[in-house]
């Protein structure tokens, strides 16, 4: 029997997760954030999941990701919202597929009335500086909401959102009281939005003020923690990625011998290596050498020398270790895996970056 | 649409026109061309149509999948697919049946190779680890190995093709080094009755600088994506031409008072009164987290920071007073014909190698393939046609 290489997702966990956030953030709801392949998960096998567990919104960032759903049979109950678009979008395949833009720009907004799209959402820019109509911008896009809901056509202003930069919770609260001025300005327009939401992962754990209707909840759906001094366990979550991979070979080295490109690693005395295929291309910064170790039965093993395009090196001493043996880069620490936040320490980044750039050539499966 | 969000455009005249240039470098000596992790990120099968296309016929894929990949769309047996890199559970047949090139690290693999033959005899490439210590036999396990293709060959069950070993390129001592346990490890087989035919050591790097390390073939990658590896080499000082260029469209522009806040944990903060451009592009899409600070995007041949931290799917520019509009194009790495950065030079600026960047490209960026190559057999796959 050989392990299996690839990324493990755990839909029990993915269930598991949107319930125990759906619990901590009542009443506001979940728009469940699928973007990016599920944060690296798989965004169709995530879906399910999230939707299985009572998700009536899921959150891509584009269009495209939105109708590949569509195409993949998420059923149309599901609502979908998407929030970047191609400048010269004209949102006919946002009505078509039913999938709902939260448009940032009155051009935006006149292009999805135009087609028809039968919901909107207004994005507004409340200090992140990123996707959404800046407050100087707001009377007019307003106002032409407000015409739009008089004129009586298709479209219908369902919901209003911005996204927290997560600066501190003064930084948010300070965000919020200019969601709420967007708010009275579509009120003053005639335009009452039923689905207000800003808060993410973060501020929608630690910032109750910020929930309103719904919050967008990515990454602690997956079970990792948004917060450096909080772990997945604090916060009753449980991480669904695990990374595991199969030794292809084990090779005895002399004390002195260097390893790997470059050689950035030399054997301090005799000792053995276990070799996997898994490397940066898919998705392993080169720099994780000499700064991570992986589990093989109950013990921790460092990954040394330079990660190479697809290999990377393990030190397994005279541990009794097989070709074929599993090798677990990353997965729930309650189970004695290794956690995703020491490879993301080892190269001065977060989890969230870690597990979305995993590449496409890694097989996934849902269990 | 006119205005994709992001794109990595792939020239396929310069891919050809760097194979051209390295094969003629090389002469006599043969050049198979390494595709592996998707063509570093451009897609194996244009890239290697376009290959077979120019009269490539050696390519090395890494993996028994990917070389079926390729048979599969009609690249045919007069090519040689070079795998070297082997899952433990993997059934050899089909890669035996349709004449993929094994490369064998040790005797229990060769062993499984030889079980898995039916009709033609396998074609096998005899690894040599000559300090690299990824693939390949241990000078202590090469014998083995050896005793076991001579038996095999002997009885019509494999075909031994060649002799390789991989080069550390750490220093030139130590790859001589490793030329020496090569040479000794081919001259071992010799003695214990094994006629090695062919020979392959040297990758991009060794092959342009070690004349002495081409052997029979040199395995080149990098150098034909136009992604040379020495320290402080421009493609451009080999005249070799950067194959992938990165762009996106400008999805939105506003203007900000001083003092602005931008993106996560406000890193940034607007110096005065200015037009932001939002880059719909993010490390879920290839760039890294930390390329804030460290490489700058042109927007109609201007050079412009990345302004605050990358978020998963987007980044800001501070493009000032400039006049910016959603829609321009946002070219983020390219030939550096117009000012752009390079994937090299993004690879120095980021503290990794222009391949990392090119492979990990994500799939949320559509490879569009140009050049004269797509009229020919490269269009018909991309349209779709049966080969």
């Amino acid at each position: 029997m050989s392990a299996y290489t690839g990324i493990t997702v755990s839909r029990e966990a993915l269930i598991a997760n949107y319930a125990t956030v759906a619990d901590r953030v009542a009443p506001a709801g979940v728009i469940a954030v699928v973007k990016a392949n599920g944060y690296g998960h798989g965004a169709l096998d995530a879906a399910r999941a999230f939707v299985d567990a009572g998700a009536e919104w899921l959150g891509v960032a584009d269009l495209d990701e939105g109708i590949a759903l569509r195409q993949a049979g998420v059923d149309r109950h599901v609502r979908i919202l998407a929030w970047l678009h191609a400048p010269d979008e004209d949102f006919r395949r946002a009505a078509q597929y039913d999938v709902t833009p939260a448009v940032s720009s009155v051009e935006q907004l006149a292009a999805a009335a135009d087609s028809e799209v039968p919901a909107v959402h207004l994005c507004v820019d409340t200090g992140l500086s990123r996707n959404g109509a800046v407050e100087s911008e707001w009377a007019e896009l307003f106002a032409v909401a407000g015409r739009i809901r008089q004129q009586g056509g298709r479209t219908r202003v369902e919901g209003l959102m911005s996204h927290l930069s997560n600066a501190s919770r003064a930084d948010d609260l300070d965000q919020d009281a200019a969601l709420r001025r967007a708010l009275d300005g579509l009120a003053a327009n005639g335009v009452v939005p039923d689905v207000v939401h800003l808060a993410a992962s973060a501020a929608g754990i630690a910032v109750p003020e910020t929930r309103h209707d719904a919050a967008r909840v990515g990454l602690a759906l997956y079970g990792l923690s948004p917060f450096a001094d909080r772990t997945s366990a604090d916060l009753g979550l449980r991480p669904a990625m695990r990374v595991t991979a199969a030794v292809l070979r084990t090779v005895p080295v002399p004390a002195g011998d260097g390893v790997s490109y470059g050689y950035t690693w030399r054997a301090a005395t005799d000792t053995r290596l276990a070799v996997i295929g898994l490397g940066y291309s898919d998705g392993f910064d080169r720099d994780f050498g000499n700064h991570v170790s992986v589990r093989i039965g109950d013990r921790r093993f460092p990954v040394v020398g330079r990660v190479a395009m697809n290999a990377m090196h393990i030190d397994i001493g005279d541990a009794d270790v097989q070709v074929g043996d599993e090798v677990v880069l990353w997965g729930d620490p309650a189970d004695g895996d290794p956690a995703v936040e020491e490879w993301a320490t080892a190269i001065g980044t977060i989890n969230y970056e870690v597990v979305a750039r995993v590449g496409r050539s890694v097989e996934r499966r849902t269990t | 649409m006119n205005a994709p969000l992001r794109r990595a455009r792939i020239d396929l005249d310069a891919y050809r026109s760097n194979l051209d240039l390295v094969r003629g470098w090389m002469e006599p000596v043969e050049v198979m061309a390494i595709m592996k992790a998707d063509a570093y990120g451009h897609g194996l099968e244009p890239i290697a149509l376009a290959a077979v296309d120019a009269g490539v016929r050696w390519i090395g894929v890494l993996t028994v999948p990917d070389a079926l990949r390729l048979r599969a769309i009609g690249v045919g047996e007069d090519v040689h697919l070079f795998t070297w890199q082997h899952d433990p559970a993997l059934d050899f047949r089909d890669a035996i049946d349709s004449a993929v090139d094994l490369g064998v690290s040790n005797a229990a693999e060769l062993q499984r190779v030889v079980d898995a033959v039916d009709q033609r005899p396998a074609r096998v490439h005899l690894g040599v680890d000559s300090g690299l210590h990824r693939d390949g036999a241990t000078p202590d396990a090469w014998p083995a190995l050896v005793a076991l293709a001579v038996d095999a060959q002997r009885a019509g069950r494999i075909e031994v093709v060649a002799a390789y070993t991989h080069l550390a390129e750490s220093s030139d001592d130590d790859d001589s080094a490793a030329v020496a346990v090569f040479d000794a490890a081919v001259a071992q087989a010799e003695d214990l009755g094994l006629d090695v035919p062919f020979e392959h050591v040297a990758a991009s790097l060794a092959g342009l600088e070690r004349k002495e390390f081409r052997k029979d073939m040199v395995r080149m990658g990098a150098n034909l994506f136009g992604i040379p590896g020495a320290d402080g080499v421009s493609a451009a000082d080999l005249g070799l031409e950067p194959v992938m260029t990165l762009t996106a469209s400008v999805a939105k522009t506003k203007r900000v008072p001083v003092d602005t806040g931008v993106s996560y944990d406000y890193t940034y903060r607007t110096a005065r009164e200015t037009t932001l451009a939002l880059v719909p592009v993010g490390y879920a899409d290839g760039v890294p987290r930390r390329a804030q600070g460290r490489v700058e995007v042109t927007i109609a041949g201007r050079r412009y920071p990345v302004a605050g931290r990358v978020a998963m799917d987007q980044f800001l520019v501070d493009v000032g007073d400039d006049d910016v509009r959603v829609g321009d194009t946002v070219v983020l790495f390219g030939t550096g014909e117009h000012d752009e950065m390079t994937v090299i030079e993004w690879g120095e600026a980021l503290g990794t190698i222009g391949e990392e960047i090119t492979c990990r490209i994500g799939a949320r960026v559509p490879r569009e393939y140009e050049g004269h190559e797509v009229e020919g057999r490269v269009g018909s796959w991309l349209r779709g046609e049966q080969p």
